[in-house]
């Protein structure tokens, strides 16, 4: 597992650090590190709470997703 | 109700198809594709059921829920070869869950074994990707960890109580929007 985190986006909240069951990441100079991304078990929760978008997963099993909307996606694709 | 409308109501609903009594469908009817919208219906229903057990019974949907997973999998799991090995009825039980679910052991890097003993318990981590109960909760906007996550438990637990014989619990350790790290705790 590859973990990338965009130092110029992160503002050092220190989210993830706490949500992280496995202390993947540790704040160092206020910028979030990977420290141990072996021990990252691909939950994705980072990247629901990172309010900056600053964090990158390579290597990672999508699970499905048969949750989206299908009426919404509908109208975004009229939109967009 | 204009007649007009009631007349195109008739027509979607009729055909010339002629169906016998011994007529067996062989295959899914209509297309998966097609039934899209039925998983839908299926998914706000079953949050919508979790949602107001949760407002009526309380915590004590939890176990309901729980109960409802268990004997689900003592049901699914009698057919399957019973063997002592946890691995083994793991390996067992991806297959039983397949489609509906997918998981793998796993442990953190600094662990020898997958099969770890802390503190006086034993237990394996589990971390389950594809997940139904997740797709149902996050199309309704429900909280992880609640009662419909008790039917998987349940379900799991079941499952591996059949297979070895031995008694077995599940506990949340961390639920995410793309995976779930859980603890199968063997007694």
């Amino acid at each position: 597992m590859e973990i990338h985190v965009d130092t110029d986006a992160c503002v050092g909240c220190g989210l993830c650090v706490k949500d992280c069951p496995m202390h993947v990441y540790e704040l160092q100079n206020n910028v979030s590190v990977a420290v141990r991304p072996n021990n990252c078990m691909g939950c994705l929760s980072c990247h629901e709470i990172c309010p900056a978008q600053a964090l990158e997963h390579r290597g990672i099993y999508a699970a499905r997703r048969h949750y989206i909307d299908i009426k919404v996606c509908e109208m975004l694709r009229k939109v967009v | 109700m204009s007649a007009g409308y009631i007349d195109e109501m008739h027509e979607a609903f009729h055909s010339d198809l002629v169906y016998r009594s011994e007529d067996i469908p062989l295959e899914c009817s209509p297309r998966p594709k097609e039934m899209e919208q039925t998983l839908h219906g299926v998914m706000k229903l079953n949050g919508l059921v979790i949602r107001s057990l949760e407002e009526i019974a309380g915590r004590g949907a939890n176990a309901v829920t729980y109960r409802a997973g268990k004997k689900f999998g003592h049901e699914v799991a009698k057919y399957f070869q019973k063997r002592e090995d946890v691995e083994g009825a793991l390996h067992e039980l991806s297959d039983l869950l397949r489609g509906q679910y997918s998981f793998e052991v796993w442990k953190p890097e600094d662990k020898e074994t997958f099969i770890i003993e802390e503190n006086g318990e034993t237990f394996i981590y589990l971390v389950f990707h594809d997940c139904i109960v997740r797709q149902t909760l996050r199309r309704n906007g429900l909280e992880q960890g609640g009662p419909l996550c008790q039917t998987l438990f349940g379900y799991v637990v079941g499952a591996i109580e059949e297979i070895t014989g031995r008694k077995a619990k599940l506990e949340i350790v961390h639920t995410g929007p793309n995976a779930c790290l859980k603890k199968l705790i063997l007694k």
